[in-house]
């Protein structure tokens, strides 16, 4: 215990601890957007965007980093048109994947770039969190909040279906291409801070939870940021009292809490609303449902 | 606020999909305050020409005016949308869950859409998500929206088929609902009751629109 209680006070421990802390109020959310938009491919599709952008900034002599990053926010515009096909974002996701690839490849041997190091620079690590990627997570966190909660409404329509939320006034080309931004950047900066495989741990997988129990977008994004939260906080603890690498082990715990709610029988988890909705009827003093039909 | 009954006015309008033409230079004046019932036989168009008016599918010749105006740009279809009231034929079952009052909250006048709720009788299933609906009791939570957003000043509405899933208690009902509706309605329908309650019925056959 007294082991454990050390390794918290290192200052790289610390790091790492409010990087995941940040992550878990915030990527969850991502998640989300994602799970409803049906683009979970954009993860693959996004890193590898980022790598192309990486590549592109080996070459120009520009940050790589910062390059990566423009990259994920000009493929998440690039693919926002062909979202005004119901099907069309899914689609576009693996055709994105397939071109970022080849086009990071060819950059990458165009400018003589070694393609490991290119990849070093996305693979994070936790561990390695400096004190301005805590700064990169908290702003991204802030504006992930920011669009949810000011703009939950439209939101909730606009993935519900897009033809109903044109017809009820939402703009929804541009809050689509506003999400995709936000969606691939928010993709490419964890992938950077976490790590790819972490990037599921606190993004993909409380969402799959969250849809599995929640009732609508609101309950949806307050369940992925608990479950979010609750896998961080005990994988990373997890990791810490047995000295083992924190992704991998976060990753665990995060996919067994998932596991968990595929294995719940469905509805189990529909009695307080079934209380709440006799509420809602005594209150506004309607009639019953069936009574009129009769 | 409600809004003033706007005409509704086609001209020539065609609609394709790919190479094959669904509604073939359609011709139709709803005046103002004017009620059509549009029937005619499944494929033959009808769904298609009420998207046209909501931009939800694109013309490939002709014009349609609401309130004299036809839409252009993001600005003009937004104030067109915001006219038209619309209950859809079906709903393309969304993955992702929207609450009953959310889509209430969508109305432009919300409180009337929550009160017309009540008088379908479906005040009780506001919290509930949509899909754990049935297809009547669906239908009457879109009904329930469509008055919302008349009450908020849309002057015109459309309704497709919007009694195929009501019980006959159901289908009277909302025909004398519609019936009394200060707005201009389009409403595809094979329900007599319906069809009596309007002014005019129109027919549509292979694309093609005849007044009866
Ligand atoms: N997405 C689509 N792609 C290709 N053809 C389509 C599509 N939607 C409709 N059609 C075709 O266009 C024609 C008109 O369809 P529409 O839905 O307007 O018919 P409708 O009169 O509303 O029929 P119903 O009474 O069954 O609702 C039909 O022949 C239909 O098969
Ligand atoms: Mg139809």
């Amino acid at each position: 215990m007294q082991q454990f209680l050390d390794l918290l006070t290192l200052p790289p421990v610390q790091r790492s601890g409010v990087a995941l802390l940040l992550a878990a109020i915030a990527l969850p959310i991502v998640g989300v957007f994602i799970v409803g938009l049906d683009i979970v491919a954009v993860r693959f599709a996004v890193m590898h965007v980022a790598l192309l952008g990486i590549a592109v900034g080996f070459l120009t002599g520009l940050d790589p980093m910062l390059c990566g990053l423009a990259a994920c926010a000009i493929a998440g515009a690039g693919v926002a048109p062909l979202a005004q096909r119901p099907s069309g974002l899914p689609g576009a996701m693996g055709l994105l994947m397939t071109f970022a690839i080849a086009g990071a490849l060819l950059v990458l041997s165009v400018s003589g770039v070694n393609a490991t190091s290119a990849f070093e620079l996305l693979w994070g690590s936790i561990l390695a969190t400096r004190p301005v990627d805590l700064v990169v997570l908290a702003v991204l966190a802030a504006v992930i909040h920011l669009l949810f909660w000011r703009y939950r409404r439209p939101l909730a329509l606009l993935m519900f279906d897009r033809e109903l939320a044109l017809c009820s006034g939402v703009p929804a080309r541009l809050l689509m291409l506003v999400l995709l931004i936000v969606v691939a950047v928010a993709i490419g900066a964890s992938i950077r801070l976490t790590g790819a495989l972490l990037v599921d741990a606190v993004t993909i997988l409380p969402a799959l939870a969250a849809r599995n129990l929640g009732h609508s977008l609101r309950s949806m994004v307050l369940l992925a940021v608990s479950f979010g939260f609750a896998g961080n906080v005990c994988g990373f603890a997890l990791a810490l009292a047995l000295d083992q690498p924190p992704g991998p082990v976060l990753v665990l715990v995060a996919g067994a809490f998932t596991l968990v709610t595929y294995l719940l029988p469905e509805g189990a988890f529909n009695a307080s609303t079934a209380a709440r909705q006799d509420d809602d009827r005594d209150l506004r003093g309607a009639v019953p449902a069936d009574s009129l039909r009769q | 606020m409600t809004g003033s009954p706007q005409p509704v006015v086609f001209r020539r309008v065609v609609c394709r999909y790919g190479r094959s033409i669904a509604v073939k230079r359609v011709d139709l004046t709803v005046s103002a305050g004017e009620h059509v019932a549009v029937t005619g036989a499944n494929g033959s168009g009808k769904s298609t020409l009420l998207r046209a008016v909501l931009g939800l599918h694109p013309l490939a010749a002709g014009d349609i005016l609401v309130g004299g105006e036809s839409a252009n740009g993001t600005s003009g279809w937004m104030a067109r949308r915001r006219n038209v009231a619309w209950v859809p034929q079906r709903l393309t079952p969304g993955r992702f869950p929207l609450l009953v009052d959310e889509l209430l909250g969508s109305a432009i006048d919300c409180d009337v859409a929550r009160d017309s709720a009540g008088d379908l009788g479906v005040a009780g299933l506001l919290r509930r998500p949509l899909h754990t609906l049935s297809g009547g009791q669906l239908q009457r939570v879109f009904l329930a929206r469509a008055l919302g957003c008349i009450a908020g000043g849309a002057g015109v509405l459309l309704a497709d088929e919007p009694t195929a899933a009501l019980d006959f208690a159901g289908q009277e009902q909302v025909a004398a609902m519609l019936a009394a509706l200060p707005a201009t309605v389009i409403v595809v329908s094979h329900d007599r009751a319906m069809s009596r309650t309007c002014d005019r019925i129109a027919e549509m056959a292979a694309g093609r629109l005849r007044i009866a």
